[in-house]
């Protein structure tokens, strides 16, 4: 689930910050990626390595048979305007560890801001505490799958400028000239634009033996363009959808906003005058400014194996690929072309990372293969309820806490459909559609507990009439069931047309966590998916 | 302060006190050199404990303060949010704050800080809820496992309790002080076939209005009687929404009262041609929203961030929009008053049950309630999202048997045109099982609302 603009998170503002590339499967391949990182990323400081090392050391003494410590060091900082106005310039630093420790079977984890040698110890004996009161109210059996030690590991995401080396003036005058840009198209009445630069150091200590200082960037720029029609009747908005990022500030710099802000802003007046869908069935093309998002929802969750499990039953939901030996290995997703990689490798992706919060090295692997169901994301203590199945016993890397404050549990990895082996333009995949719409952006979005039902909006939806697109229309939304819709999938573009897309805020669990992701995919053709008009 | 037995000592409670964020406040005001300075400090725990497959998965606490510093030189002003207290972060963080508006842009919304402003004198600090242990909790989760248990069911659950304070500062000599609590429980039964599933949950601001074992019951009891579902054609349904159902939906309204917008034209509340609708008859008569920091169980802070008062606010009354919320810049711009957002919300009610609005449904929906809930029109402030974990057809005034689950389409402002009958208001819990705003509404019987397509998932 992608957290939504309304939240009901403003209790206690303590939890979370505020909401293209690489294809080829690459299991095994991540080597060279991590032997460059280990030369250039920095070192674990040393008085966080004795803290995070005195933490296990007492959750051990304490009676924990394995424990982990994490200690991040979350830098945000957020740039906002409208029009030719500042609304906002915020920067904000959580700083704080997180000891989880195993007790019998059962888990308890506790945090603190505190990084004082003796309150690092207390949490420590408080995270064993909980653990060992549940395991008396509640006796379980928890069992962890094995992991290499790993003695030091470093790794940073790769980026040639540190966002917080770049002046909050600096960032709000690129983001006058896009909005200039846009309001000097007539009819355009209001943009709102924001930069959100976040970088996230992180020590993690395991009683297996590792100590991993990793740390990451990312950046997210949004930018909205509302025309207002001149009797105050109607208004329409136009969201840039810039997929954001795992790297530095050189991306914002190549995004070229100024000059992309007048085509968003031509779309939003377009869409003032469009005509509303006539609602029926349509082929659809889908940009992948788009599709990341349903391939999120449908793929990327549904195969999540603590949903499998029913750990996320009273929030999240299930998933409908349950149980593992009814599906694995049996269930058609899509068609033979249809190939998803789960990843944790793929440069810029936002779930791209060293380790994951257990000490697992980065991979990528099949989850759907020739449009079969091959495999779920999985975590060291989920594994081995499919390695049956799978004949995978080690854990895929998805484990992931939003920060200090958090448990880690499993999290999604990058989920990314593969381009066609055939390097397709967009203009090819379009030339194949008679009477079809083409969608970009994401509007609205909704899925529901199982992932079964979707319902998707989007930006901009232009209808293609023969191989064409020629006008732009205007409420458009799309509901299909998730195998259904696979399977209709007909046509995929190459290489040429494949692009990353993501989001900061995919909230899940309980407390619900925020996560950064990113999908991979190439633009694709859907043929007779039932559309719906929104007004 | 609520005051307990003399003999026992009174746990120290979660977050700081009145008298810590003063002095700490203070700390912060005295290394700034900026024009305007204004503090928030927020401090507490955040605990919990999760429930699934019978048995507890997860349960942890943490500790946390943000102290966010605000300086503003003319209009030129930047925020800086640190959790380190030690008097070098401090000042590091207040020299940063200003010099990251000394480099910003001028704001020309920027408003200079308040002074001292009058806040009703609120406690929402329930000591029953600060001093919950980590047993009582997994005790609590253990009802629901053992009720699904006996059952032949499986649960999954989640217990969340948050303690703390908020407090503002100004250079101007503002400052205002808020202690508070919250805890929800929330728990889904769902059979081991994964064919029926049934939930139920209990939110307020006090432990001891939670129904932990009426959540247990009901949740079993809901799983059980949805058991064998069977298929309803999408349409449009006169519906009963159980308050839980009716919550997610006008919990949303908070967000729509703005009057910046709705006199830029983009709102439900624009006037055609210019304006706003203050005034106009929106709504069924029976339907009255108010916000009130001092609503029991259901408290919220009496100032907003930037300081202003929040006070009862009445913003539809009897269906006719009353009031919309103005923020200072925008209030100063219109030539009037500024109104804080709302931040609990009450929809008045009737004296209805669930079971008296049922025997009067002819062939209706019952809704318990709805997931995954988007916007899809903010002009219409329509949204769709699926309904779970208890759907039922109605016919000749009773629950006559479990149907699918469906994707409504829905605009709220035309189901609260489309009211038939309300029952008597409460506390729900939300969607995602954190403890939120309070959300005081009824259940409500509903005409024409649309089911849009059905939902396989249970």
């Amino acid at each position: 689930m992608k957290n939504s603009e309304i939240g009901r998170r403003e209790f206690v503002q303590l939890a979370g910050l505020a909401g293209a590339g690489l294809v080829a499967a690459r299991a095994g391949g991540l080597e060279p990626l991590l032997g460059f990182q280990q030369n250039s990323a920095p070192a674990p400081d040393a008085a966080e390595k004795e803290l995070v090392l005195r933490a296990i050391d007492a959750a051990r003494s304490a009676g924990a048979s394995y424990a982990d410590a994490r200690i991040t060091r979350m830098s945000a900082e957020s740039v906002n305007t409208r029009e030719q106005q500042l609304t906002g310039v915020s920067r904000s630093e959580r700083y704080g560890i997180g000891i989880r420790a195993l007790v019998g079977g059962s888990w308890g984890f506790a945090a603190t801001r505190d990084l004082s040698n003796d309150a690092v110890s207390r949490t420590a004996r408080e995270a064993v505490a909980i653990g060992a009161a549940n395991d008396r109210v509640n006796p379980v059996k928890t069992a962890l799958s094995p992991v290499k030690k790993v003695a030091e590991g470093r790794w940073i995401t790769p980026h040639e400028i540190d966002p917080f080396s770049v002046s909050a003036e600096q960032k709000a005058d690129l983001l006058f000239k896009t909005n200039t840009s846009a309001l000097r198209v007539k009819g355009v009445q209001f943009v709102n634009s924001g930069i959100d630069s976040v970088k996230e150091s992180k020590l993690l200590a395991t009683t297996d033996g590792s100590l991993i200082q990793q740390t990451f960037l990312r950046m997210l720029v949004n930018v909205d363009v509302t025309a207002v029609a001149a009797d105050n009747s109607d208004s329409q908005t136009r969201n840039a959808t810039i997929p954001p990022m795992a790297r530095g500030w050189e991306y914002v710099v190549g995004l070229d906003m100024p000059q992309s802000a007048s085509r968003w802003a031509e779309e939003a007046v377009q869409k003032l005058a469009a005509p509303p869908v006539e609602p029926g069935t349509w082929d659809l093309v889908l940009h992948p400014s788009h599709l990341w998002l349903t391939i999120h929802e449908s793929i990327g969750h549904s195969t999540e194996l603590d949903r499998a499990r029913g750990y996320e039953a009273n929030y999240a939901g299930t998933t409908f690929l349950a149980p593992p030996d009814r599906v694995l290995n049996k269930l058609r997703f899509g068609k033979e072309f249809m190939n998803v990689n789960g990843n944790r490798t793929e440069p810029g992706a936002l779930a791209t990372v060293g380790w994951d919060d257990e000490g697992v090295p980065s991979r990528s692997w099949r989850i759907i293969d020739k449009g079969l169901f091959v495999n779920y994301q999985t975590t060291r203590e989920l594994v081995g309820w499919i390695s049956d199945l799978t004949r995978d016993r080690e854990s895929q890397g998805c484990a992931h806490a939003e920060g200090w404050w958090a448990i880690p549990f499993p999290r999604m990895p990058n989920v990314s459909l593969m381009p066609n082996s055939r390097d397709l333009s967009e203009e090819e995949v379009i030339a194949e559609t008679k009477h079809g719409i083409f969608i970009e952006g994401n509007g609205s979005y909704s899925i529901d507990q199982q992932r079964y039902n979707f319902q998707f909006g989007g930006q901009s939806f232009w209808e293609i009439k023969d191989g064409k697109r020629f006008r732009m229309l205007r409420n458009v939304a799309y509901q299909s069931r998730t195998q259904d819709f696979w399977n209709s999938m007909a046509l995929i573009g190459g290489q040429q047309t494949y692009a990353l897309g993501g989001t900061f805020s995919d909230g899940k669990g309980q407390p619900s966590q925020a996560s950064s992701v990113s999908h991979g995919c190439p633009v694709a053709l859907f043929r007779n998916i039932n559309v719906l008009r929104t007004a | 302060m609520t005051q307990q037995g003399s003999s026992i000592p009174t746990p120290k409670r979660h977050g700081i006190s009145a008298t810590e964020a003063r002095q700490l406040s203070e700390r912060v005001l005295k290394f700034s050199k900026a024009e305007n300075a204004r503090v928030n400090i927020t401090s507490g725990i955040q605990g919990f404990t999760r429930s699934a497959a019978n048995r507890v998965t997860t349960a942890g606490v943490q500790d946390d303060i943000s102290v966010q510093i605000t300086s503003a030189f003319g209009k030129r002003v930047a925020t800086i949010d640190t959790n380190r207290l030690d008097d070098t972060s401090l000042e590091r963080a207040v020299r940063e704050s200003e010099s990251l508006a000394r480099i910003s842009p001028e704001n020309p919304q920027y408003l200079p800080e308040l002074g001292p402003q009058t806040y009703s004198d609120l406690d929402g600090y329930y000591e029953s809820t600060g001093n919950l242990s980590t047993e009582s909790r997994a005790q609590a989760a253990t009802l629901g496992i053992k009720a699904a248990d006996a059952a032949k069911a499986i649960a999954s659950g989640y217990i969340e309790v948050r303690a703390g304070s908020q407090s503002i500062a100004t250079s101007k000599g503002l400052f205002g002080y808020y202690a508070r609590t919250g805890v929800s429980s929330t728990l889904t039964v769902r059979t081991s076939d994964g064919l029926s599933s049934g939930w139920a949950g209990s939110e307020g601001a006090d432990w001891n209005t939670i129904e932990s074992r009426r959540v247990a019951d009901d949740a079993v009891r809901k799983c059980q009687e949805w058991r064998g579902k069977t298929s309803l054609e999408p349409g449009k349904y006169l519906v009963v929404l159980e308050p839980v159902a009716a919550g997610m939906l006008l919990g949303l309204l908070r967000g729509a009262f703005d009057a910046r917008s709705a006199d830029e034209g983009r709102s439900f509340f624009s006037k055609p041609g210019s304006g706003n609708r203050i005034g106009e008859k929106l709504f069924d008569s029976r339907v009255t929203l108010i916000s009130d920091p001092s609503e029991k169980n259901a408290e919220a802070t009496p100032f907003a961030p930037g300081g202003l008062p929040i006070r009862r606010e009445t913003w539809i009354e009897n269906g006719v929009l009353k009031e919309l919320a103005y923020n200072r810049f925008w209030a100063e711009r219109q030539g009037v008053a500024p109104r804080s957002n709302p931040s609990n919300l009450r929809m008045s009610g009737g004296d209805a049950s669930v079971e008296d609005m049922i025997k009067s449904v002819n062939r209706g929906v019952l809704i318990t309630r709805f997931f995954y809930i988007r916007s899809t029109n903010p002009r219409t402030i329509a949204y769709t999202g699926v309904t779970r974990d208890g759907t039922f057809i109605i016919e000749n005034g009773k629950v006559s048997r479990p149907v699918n689950n469906f994707r409504f389409n829905q605009s709220i402002t035309e189901m609260l045109s489309n009211i038939q009958a309300l029952g008597r208001p409460m506390r729900v819990a939300g969607e995602d099982g954190t403890v939120g705003a309070g959300i005081v509404v009824p259940p409500m019987l509903v005409r024409d609302f649309n089911l849009t397509s059905i939902s396989d998932a249970v």
